[in-house]
C-alpha cells in the first residue's frame, strides 16, 4: 500500500516535470516551427519545406551540423544554426526525433503520373536497376520506406520538389553526407526523368500507420554508408 | 611653343604643392619605415605550455581564428572571403606551413605585420585589423606567434582575391594608407586593461565606429556607432549613455553569454560572442565593461540612414502597428516591450529600437534568428521569421511601432523600404 502510494506520488512528481521540460524545450524552437510546423510535422501547403518529426536523431543531427559547417547548402537553415554548438544541436535533433512521425502524404498536389511512369518509379524504388548498378531505395530506406536508425530517414510525405532538389544537390556536391556518401553515388545513377517520377511517386506515399524508423542494424544495406556504422563493411 | 612654356611655368607651383602634400601624407602614414621588412635578428620565442595557453587565449580574443578559418576548413588555414565595396578579399594561411603559411617567418617579421600591416606580400588590406593590433604589447605578440607556430601545418592555398582595379594592386594600398591610415602611438602601456582589450586586440571599433560614405573612419567617430561597411548591419555606439541600462556585471555577462535582459547579440555581434568573447576570463570581461561604461557619449552626428537608394516622396504607412504587435510579438517581447527574463530580450531601449538606423529591426522582423549558444546560455531561444507571415506593409507598420514606442525614434518605414531588404544575403 505504502509502496503503491509512493510510486503514484513519484510518478505524479516525475511525469509533469518531464512533460514540462520537453514542452519548454519546444518553446525554444519557435523559429523552426514557422517553416517545419509546431511539432515538426511540416507546414500546410508547403511546397518545399521538409517535415522533421520522427526522423532518426542521428540523421537530423548530421543535417544540422552540415548546414552549420557548410557540407549542406541552404541560406535560411544556415542562418539559424550557424552559432549553435554540437550539444545544443543534438538536443534539437533528439526533440524532433521523439515526436510522432508525420502521417500525411506531401501537401502539394504534385503532377499526376501516367500509369507507365508510376510503374517505372515504383519498380526503381522497390527493386532498383541492376543494369545501372542501382540498388532499390527500399534496401536502405526499409521495405516500408520508414527509414533505418541511426542514419537513414523515411521517404514518406516529402514534397516532390524537395526530393528533386536533394538529388540535384548531391550531384552538384552541395549536399555531402558522411563518407562514403552513398546517396551521392545513387544520385549519379538515376536519369533526370526517372528521378522526377520517383519524387512524385514518393510524395504520394504516406505513413498512415505512423511507423518509426527500423531499429539500428535490423537489416543490412547493400552498400557502405558513412552515416550507418553497421553498414561500413557491407558489400 | 611659347604658350607651352608659360603654361609649364604656371603649373610649377601646383606640381610642387601636390608633391609637398604627397610627401606630407606619406610621412603621416609612417614614412618609409613600414615598407622595410625587418631582418631576422635570430630571437627565439619560448614555446612553453604557459605561453602557448596565453597565446591561445589572446588569439581567441583577437578573433584570429574566426577570420582566418574558412567555413568547414582547417583552423587558421585561411580562405574565408570578406565582401568589401571593391570586391572580395580572402584571409591568409596562418599555420606553420613553410610555403603557404607563416612557417618561414621570424618573430620580427610577424610583429612587423601586426604593427604595420606590411608583410613579404606587400602592404596588407585593412580588413586585417592591424590598425588596432599595432598597440599590442611585445609579450602578447610573442605569445600569439608561439601559439600559431604550435598548430598543425596546413598547405591550404586561399583563393586569389577578386577585386576591382585599382584596388586589386597592392601598391595602390600605399595611396589608401596616405589618405586614411595614421599609425597608432607606440605600444600601449597596460594600465587600463579594458581599453587595451577594446581598442587593441578586440578591434571593437572596426564595427562600432562611425564611417564616412567611402568607408573610412569619420573623424571623432571612434566607437560612435554606424552601419558596418559591406555587411549591412548597424553597430551601436559603445559609451556610457548607450550602455547605461546595463550594470557593469550584466554587461560583462552579456559579452560572455550573448544574452541579457536588455538585448541579445545577433548578426555580426553573435559571431563575435560565439567565436571570441565567450572565452573571455571574467576579470577581463569586467575590465571591458568598466571601460565601455566610462567612455563619454559623443554628440550623435545627424546621419540619414536609408534602406532605399532614393527615399520615397510620399511615404505611406499601412496597417495598425500596435495591433500587429499584440498579435505577433507581445507573447515573447511583452505588451510593453519588457521581454521575458532569461528567454526573450526586451525591446524597450534595445539596440534595434533606439538606433538611428532601422536596418537591424527590419532584418530581425523579416528573418528572425536564433540566439548564440554559449556556456552561459547553453539552450537559447529563437525568433521566427515574419517574411512569409506578414505583408511588407505590415512589417513596416510593426517596425515603426516598435521603434516609436520602445525606442523614441521617429520611424516612417514603408512597404517599399521593407521590400528593398528582401532576399539580402544573411551574413
Ligand atoms: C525560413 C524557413 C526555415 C526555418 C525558419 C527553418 N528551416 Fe529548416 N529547412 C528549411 C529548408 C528550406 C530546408 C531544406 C533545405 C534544402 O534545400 O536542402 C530545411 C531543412 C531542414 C532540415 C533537414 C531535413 C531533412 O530531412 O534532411 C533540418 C533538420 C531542419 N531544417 C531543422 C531546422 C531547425 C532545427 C530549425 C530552427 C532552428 C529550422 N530548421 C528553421 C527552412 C527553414
Ligand atoms: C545504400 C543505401 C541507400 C540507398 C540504396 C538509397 N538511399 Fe537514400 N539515403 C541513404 C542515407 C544514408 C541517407 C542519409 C543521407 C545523409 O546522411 O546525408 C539517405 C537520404 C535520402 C534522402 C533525403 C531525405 C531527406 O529528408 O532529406 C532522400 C530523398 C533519399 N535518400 C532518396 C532515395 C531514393 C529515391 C533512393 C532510391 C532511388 C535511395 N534514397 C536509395 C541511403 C540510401
Ligand atoms: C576581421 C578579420 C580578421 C581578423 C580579426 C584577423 N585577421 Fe589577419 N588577416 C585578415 C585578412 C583578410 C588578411 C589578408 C590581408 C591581405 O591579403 O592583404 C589577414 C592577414 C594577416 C596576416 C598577414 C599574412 C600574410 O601572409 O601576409 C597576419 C600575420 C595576420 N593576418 C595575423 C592575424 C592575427 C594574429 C590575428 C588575431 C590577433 C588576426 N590576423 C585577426 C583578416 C583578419
Ligand atoms: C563584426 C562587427 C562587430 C565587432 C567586431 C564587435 N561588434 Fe559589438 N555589435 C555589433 C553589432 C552589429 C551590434 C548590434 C546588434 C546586437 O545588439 O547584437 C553590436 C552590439 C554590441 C553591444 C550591445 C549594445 C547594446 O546597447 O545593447 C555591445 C555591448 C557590444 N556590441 C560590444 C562589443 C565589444 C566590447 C566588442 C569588441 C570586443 C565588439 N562589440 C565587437 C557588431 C560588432
Ligand atoms: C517566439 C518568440 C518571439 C516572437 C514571437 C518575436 N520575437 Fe523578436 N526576438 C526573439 C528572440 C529570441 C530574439 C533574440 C534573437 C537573436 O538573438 O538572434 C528577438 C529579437 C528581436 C529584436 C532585436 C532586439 C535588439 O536587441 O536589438 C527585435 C527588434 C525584435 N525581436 C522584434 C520583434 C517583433 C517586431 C516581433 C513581432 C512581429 C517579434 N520580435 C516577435 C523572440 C521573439
Amino acid at each position: 500500500m505504502l509502496r503503491a502510494t509512493l510510486l503514484v506520488l513519484l510518478l505524479a512528481l516525475a511525469s509533469p516535470a518531464r512533460a514540462d521540460d520537453s514542452a519548454d524545450f519546444g518553446e525554444r524552437l519557435a523559429a523552426c516551427a514557422a517553416c517545419h510546423g509546431q511539432h515538426g510535422e511540416g507546414v500546410r501547403g508547403a511546397e518545399y519545406y521538409p517535415h522533421l518529426a520522427g526522423k532518426p536523431a542521428g540523421y537530423l543531427f548530421e543535417q544540422l551540423k552540415g548546414f552549420r559547417d557548410g557540407r549542406r547548402a541552404s541560406t535560411s537553415m544556415t542562418w539559424y544554426v550557424r552559432f549553435a554548438d554540437d550539444a545544443f544541436l543534438q538536443r534539437i535533433a533528439q526533440w524532433y526525433a521523439e515526436l510522432p512521425p508525420r502521417t500525411r502524404g506531401a501537401d502539394t498536389g504534385a503532377a499526376e503520373l501516367t500509369a507507365e511512369r508510376r510503374r517505372v518509379a515504383q519498380n526503381l524504388v522497390e527493386h532498383g536497376d541492376p543494369a545501372r548498378d542501382l540498388p532499390a531505395c527500399s534496401s536502405c530506406h526499409g521495405a516500408n520506406l520508414a527509414g533505418l536508425e541511426p542514419g537513414v530517414p523515411a521517404l514518406l510525405g516529402l514534397p516532390a520538389d524537395y526530393v528533386i532538389a536533394q538529388f540535384g544537390a548531391w550531384r552538384e556536391g552541395v549536399r555531402n553526407g558522411a563518407p562514403p556518401d552513398c546517396m551521392h553515388d545513387i544520385a549519379g545513377r538515376i536519369a533526370a526523368d526517372d528521378m522526377r517520377a520517383i519524387a512524385v511517386y514518393l510524395s504520394q506515399q504516406s505513413n498512415v500507420d505512423g511507423l518509426r524508423p527500423a531499429p539500428a542494424a535490423s537489416f543490412l544495406p547493400p552498400r557502405a554508408c558513412g552515416s550507418l556504422p553497421h553498414a561500413q563493411v557491407a558489400k | 611653343m611659347k604658350t607651352w612654356r608659360i603654361a609649364g611655368l604656371v603649373a610649377v607651383p601646383f606640381v610642387l604643392a601636390a608633391l609637398a602634400i604627397g610627401i606630407f601624407l606619406f610621412a603621416q602614414q609612417g614614412g618609409l619605415a613600414p615598407y622595410r621588412l625587418p631582418v631576422d635578428d635570430g630571437r627565439v620565442v619560448a614555446g612553453d605550455a604557459a605561453t602557448l595557453r596565453r597565446g591561445e587565449y589572446l588569439a581567441r580574443i583577437g578573433d584570429c581564428a574566426a577570420c582566418h578559418t574558412a567555413r568547414g576548413g582547417a583552423a587558421y588555414a585561411g580562405g574565408r572571403g570578406f565582401a568589401t565595396g571593391r570586391g572580395v578579399i580572402y584571409s591568409s594561411n596562418l599555420t606553420p606551413d613553410r610555403e603557404h603559411g607563416i612557417g618561414a617567418w621570424s618573430i620580427a617579421e610577424f610583429a612587423h605585420a601586426m604593427r604595420h600591416g606590411v608583410s613579404r606580400r606587400g602592404p596588407l588590406y585593412p580588413v586585417f585589423p592591424y590598425e588596432y593590433f599595432a598597440t599590442l604589447a611585445d609579450a602578447d605578440i610573442d605569445a600569439i606567434y608561439a601559439y600559431l607556430r604550435s598548430l598543425p601545418a596546413s598547405a591550404n592555398v586561399p583563393p586569389p582575391n577578386r577585386l576591382d582595379f585599382p584596388a586589386n594592386l597592392r601598391p595602390a594600398l600605399v595611396l589608401w594608407r596616405m589618405l586614411h591610415y595614421r599609425p597608432a602611438p607606440a605600444a600601449a602601456t597596460d594600465d587600463n586593461r579594458g581599453r587595451y582589450l577594446v581598442d587593441g586586440l578586440g578591434h571593437c571599433a572596426m564595427c562600432h565606429s562611425e564611417r564616412e560614405p567611402g568607408g573610412a573612419l569619420a573623424s571623432g567617430g571612434h566607437l560612435a556607432g554606424g552601419r558596418i561597411p559591406g555587411s549591412g548591419w548597424y553597430a551601436p555606439p559603445l559609451d556610457a549613455k548607450q550602455l547605461q541600462r546595463y550594470p557593469v556585471e550584466q554587461l560583462a555577462a552579456y559579452l560572455r553569454s550573448g544574452t541579457s535582459d536588455h538585448g541579445a547579440a545577433y548578426g555580426p555581434m553573435a559571431e563575435v560572442v560565439y567565436r571570441s568573447l565567450q572565452a573571455l576570463r571574467e576579470d577581463d570581461a569586467i575590465a571591458i565593461a568598466r571601460y565601455l561604461k566610462s567612455i563619454p557619449a559623443r554628440r550623435a552626428r545627424e546621419a540619414a540612414f536609408t534602406l532605399l537608394p532614393e527615399p520615397q516622396r510620399q511615404p505611406e504607412v499601412a496597417g495598425d502597428g500596435a495591433e500587429i504587435y499584440r498579435h505577433a510579438c507581445a507573447d515573447c517581447h511583452g505588451n510593453d516591450g519588457e521581454g521575458k527574463s532569461g528567454r526573450y530580450p526586451a525591446l524597450r531601449d534595445a539596440v534595434a529600437a533606439i538606433a538611428p538606423d532601422p536596418i537591424n529591426a527590419v532584418r530581425m522582423v523579416l528573418y528572425g534568428g536564433f540566439a548564440v549558444t554559449t556556456a552561459g546560455n547553453p539552450a537559447p531561444y529563437s525568433m521566427p521569421p515574419f517574411v512569409q507571415q506578414l505583408s511588407s506593409a505590415q512589417i513596416a507598420a510593426v517596425t515603426n511601432y516598435v521603434r516609436e514606442n520602445f525606442g523614441a525614434q521617429r520611424s516612417r518605414l514603408t512597404a517599399a523600404d521593407i521590400e528593398a531588404m528582401h532576399g539580402i544575403v544573411l551574413d
